[in-house]
């Protein structure tokens, strides 16, 4: 057991299993960056998981692909994506293009950068962003993203202090969030990423950095070490406490002292319903997106039994807040999936949080359960995003307690005839 | 190496995976990278597992790679641990099967009984899902199947019925109908539903029936040649098919049941066959005759499908429903010269052989069809070229995993896709109407042009920029109007009204972006 600066203790696991890897991260960001192209350098593997596994479908014309390795590339020296390049910026007049590596080309050395700074032209770059499953988990590769556009944000100059908030979200969330700083008298310096390639904010050594996403810590890292910008280390910005508590951090970094508990307050009692129900629940949270501790903490702060919060990785200084607010509370990083099944047949959570690979089971197995992957695609953050966040957690309970009684040997015989006799 | 989008068929460790996650006491390990149980999604969200497919991973990390560490070992003696399967069979990614590990070497490390493991390494840049799955069940079948008595009555096996199959269960229920009729039990099912424990008594049936081509074909080939176990490889899809289907294997089973003396089987009255077994088994004849389903003659049909679907779909479209077929396709090569031979007369050209949709919607665009009967992908593009299609092929899709009876074989089946085939053409019918005589009558949902409309009207008001008026008489400012666009479209209208209510209750004469933000915050995004 590693001691964590709060007193926590964090259980390491051998690996995390049922969750996807860093690829996915290209489900959001393409939609984002708007005027972007994402090329994975990758195999028939890569391309089958994003038409699968995250549903997506071609549409009229896709700002990702796959530069697809097939068997007689695999004898090459180094792959040769000139033509490929020259066919996306003619079918697609990208202003950058973001090259994702996987596992394949890791496994044959394919030297990315190099590869990366060969095809970039002054008008196109050519960005590497490690994502391969070797390495990065589902959304740690919008961190690689992130890292890969750093030297495309201007240079702040010192003394112009204002915050830049870390993360990609919704065009609605980030106009409440810098709405709601200059309400504080923050200055918004902008967001990273912009959804223009052209429009990343300037950062300096006065900038503040606002990690919104917990998943973010490389590049909060390199901003420090190579513009002299500081990092906000608070809760994020989920559920009334960590909305409190992420804009007073933030307000303070700036000199100014605001006391926000009037509006925390009135934040709890607009979702006093949830955690009415949410109150003394037990929660078990297998790990996946990794947003799972400040999903956790908000569970927790709103009176719920975390029986276990995993996740793929934990930071100790990036997460130190988070991690804090969950004292007492199982952390398990890497967590091994067996053993998670089996304590969770044998504790019996009321609610189990869970990817989309496992959620029907546990579901099957008579488990009220909310998929993870959902906290990614709703307005979770600050305080517009509470009363969704609380819901999330709310409606599985609703769900189950507005169906009828469920007789899992009549209604689920012949559905999965592989299984062992459903216990 | 070309740029790819979106491809037909899935990975060998897809194939691999289709296979044990159809059978019982079956598991595989795939020694991958973390996230290349992907895999694991297609089954609980599509099929809706209510157990965990029995799939697990041995992770592979960059750093276990560089120091020479597997997790192989490992994770096996966690599986046996936990799972107790009889067989779990190990497959490497494409990743991994570069690093030309012993897995046989590092499984034995495991100490898990020898003959509880198998390695299924194919080459992962060579062989594909259709081709891996075949391949494994045929080593399956031949590692397990044993010689034994014959059942006293006859029965068949149902061969190659594969979880995320199309419309798999409707198939299967329809063609068991069909032999509950005949009079014939059913050994055994595999992969779908078998354990090891099947695999060893499938030579106890007196037939094998396999009906796709693409898996299940290989095991009855090598059941045939070592079991002399005679076997059917026809699709009953289509009336006329299922009646040939019907009458041989009767004819078959009445040639094993002459050896033991067993009394023949005979057709039933056809009547028998039907879902109230007092009406024809199908309406499809005579539907086909009626005299509005002339004007089919005239429709042009294209088909591009797996290799099982492409032939039997031409052929059902042509020789029963009298459709014009303008061409044809299949995304399996390795099957292509089959196709050609099975449809040898059918097609006005060449059959088109290609794994890139892009081509296959340009065939589309240029033939501009009728009717197109395609994968997702075709609906998908047919959807922009405005063309009716229907989907009759895998790669498997949420929207062919539905809970209602919708067979594709058998005479239930070609009801349902006469069906879907009127259906689909008529709407296109329809569409040519309206072209015709204008879109009178046809109200489009848009969510933008809703609230571009309300902008317009704004009764006198300065248009966006400045301040508007909705639907309620509220005021917006040009400001709070631009964040309301930002709100997706199909939510829009919904926010829209619930602001203006809040607004009205605050007293508010206008809608700001403060008053927006407010309202945000009390109603939830």
């Amino acid at each position: 057991m590693l001691q964590v600066p709060g007193d926590g203790s964090i259980i390491r696991e051998d690996n995390v299993t049922h969750s996807f890897c860093g690829l996915a991260c290209v489900g959001w960001m393409y939609q984002k960056i708007k005027d972007s192209f994402f090329l994975i350098l990758g195999t028939h593997t890569c391309a089958h998981f994003l038409q699968n596994a995250l549903g997506m479908m071609i549409f009229a014309k896709p700002r990702f692909g796959i530069a697809l390795l097939e068997e007689g590339d695999l004898s090459k020296h180094e792959p040769s994506l000139e033509e490929i390049i020259a066919e996306i910026k003619a079918d697609h007049n990208p202003s950058v293009i973001f090259l994702l590596s996987s596992c394949t080309p890791e496994v044959m050395k394919v030297d990315f950068k190099g590869l990366a700074d060969h095809l970039a032209t002054p008008e196109v770059p050519v960005l590497f962003v490690p994502a391969s499953g070797l390495v990065y988990n589902f959304t740690q590769a919008e961190d690689s993203v992130l890292h890969a556009l750093v030297p495309f944000c201007p240079q702040a100059p010192a003394g112009e202090k204002s915050v830049v908030f870390l993360g990609s979200v919704n065009d609605a969330t980030a106009d409440d969030l810098r709405a709601e700083a200059e309400e504080l008298g923050i200055k918004v310096g902008g967001f990273l990423p912009e959804s223009r390639f052209e429009s990343m904010p300037a950062i300096g050594p006065d900038t503040v950095l606002a990690p919104i996403q917990p998943y973010l810590s490389r590049v909060a890292v390199k901003l420090e070490r190579e513009r002299g910008a500081r990092t906000l280390h608070s809760l994020f910005p989920f559920g009334p406490d960590g909305t409190r508590a992420f804009w007073e951090d933030l307000a303070k970094m700036f000199g100014i002292d605001v006391d926000l508990s009037d509006r925390e307050k009135a934040a709890w009692e607009k979702i006093r319903r949830q955690t009415d129900l949410l109150k003394g629940k037990q929660v078990f949270l297998t790990a996946d997106t990794m947003m799972e501790l400040p999903l956790a903490r908000f569970l927790h702060s709103a009176g719920a039994e975390v029986m276990e919060c995993s996740s793929a990785y934990i930071n100790k200084k990036f997460h130190a807040r988070e991690l804090q607010a969950l004292e007492g509370v199982r952390v398990v990083e890497q967590p091994n999936f067996h053993r998670q099944l089996e304590d969770i047949r044998r504790e019996r959570p009321d609610m189990v949080v869970t990817s989309l690979m496992t959620a029907n089971p546990f579901v099957g197995q008579g488990f009220i359960v909310k998929w993870s992957m959902e906290f990614m695609l709703m307005s979770i953050h600050g305080w517009s995003g509470v009363f969704t966040l609380a819901n999330m957690f709310v409606s599985p309970f609703d769900r189950r307690s507005a169906l009828p009684e469920f007789d899992r040997d009549v209604w689920l015989e012949g559905v999965m005839p592989s299984a062992a006799k459903v216990s | 190496m070309r740029l790819a989008f979106w491809l037909y068929e899935g990975t060998a460790l897809h194939g691999i995976s289709r296979i044990t996650n159809s059978m019982k006491g079956v598991h595989t390990v795939y020694h991958a990278p973390q996230g290349d149980d992907y895999i694991t999604a297609t089954y609980t969200m599509l099929e809706r597992t209510p157990e965990f497919p029995a799939l697990s991973i041995s992770v592979v990390r960059g750093r276990d790679l560089a120091q020479g560490v597997s997790r192989l070992p490992a994770t096996l003696q966690q599986v046996e641990h936990h799972y107790h399967p009889e067989l779990t069979v190990i497959a490497p990614s494409c990743s991994t099967a570069l690093l030309q590990e012993d897995l046989r070497q590092l499984a034995a490390h495991s100490g898990v009984a020898q003959e509880k493991l198998m390695v299924y390494a194919v080459n992962p840049f060579r062989v594909t899902e259709n081709e891996a799955a075949d391949g494994l069940f045929t080593e399956l079948v031949k590692r397990y199947a044993l010689t034994g008595q014959k059942t006293a009555a006859p029965s068949v096996n149902l061969l190659g019925f594969t979880s995320l199959g199309f419309h798999l269960k409707a198939n299967l229920a329809s063609l068991r109908r069909m032999l509950t009729t005949l009079g014939v039990k059913v050994n055994v099912v595999a992969p779908w539903g078998a354990g090891i424990a099947d695999l060893a008594r499938l030579p106890e049936a007196w037939l094998n029936i396999a009906p796709y081509h693409e898996i299940g074909r290989t095991a009855a080939e090598y059941l045939e040649k070592e079991f002399a176990m005679p076997a059917l490889y026809d699709t009953p899809l289509g009336v006329e098919p299922t009646l040939r289907w019907l009458r041989s294997i009767i004819e078959k089973l009445n040639e094993v049941g002459a050896g033991c003396g067993a009394a023949p089987l005979s057709m039933p009255e056809l009547h028998d066959f039907s879902l109230d077994g007092m009406s024809a088994p199908s309406g499809v004849p005579w539907f086909a005759r009626t005299a509005d389903m002339e004007s089919f003659s005239n429709k042009k049909a294209f088909v591009f499908a797996d290799a099982t679907t492409t032939v039997a779909m031409v052929k059902f479209l042509r020789d029963e429903l009298g459709m014009k077929v303008v061409g044809a396709g299949t995304y399996l090569e390795r099957d292509a010269d089959w196709v050609r031979r099975e449809l040898e007369g059918y097609l006005p050209g060449e059959l088109m052989v290609t794994d890139r949709f892009q081509e296959v919607a340009k065939v589309i665009e240029d033939e501009l069809p009728d009717l197109v009967c395609g994968t997702q992908m075709e609906r998908h593009s047919c959807r922009k070229l405005d063309i009716p299609c229907m989907v009759v092929s895998p790669p498997t899709h949420i929207e062919n995993h539905l809970l209602g009876y919708y067979p594709f074989f058998g005479f239930d089946g070609a009801d349902v896709i006469a069906d879907r085939v009127y259906l689909s053409c008529k709407l296109g019918l329809e569409k040519h109407l309206i072209d015709f005589f204008g879109d009178a009558g046809l109200e489009y949902e848009d969510g933008d042009a809703a609230v571009d409309a309300s902008v317009a009207s704004g009764n006198g008001h300065p248009p966006a920029g400045a301040s508007t008026e909705g639907e309620g008489g509220m005021v917006w400012t040009g400001e709070a109007e631009t964040m309301l666009k930002k709100v997706p479209f199909f939510v829009r209208k919904k926010v829209k009204k619930n602001t203006e209510t809040f607004a009205m209750d605050q007293g508010e004469g206008e809608v700001t972006v403060e008053v927006f933000r407010r309202a945000k915050d009390s109603l939830g995004g």
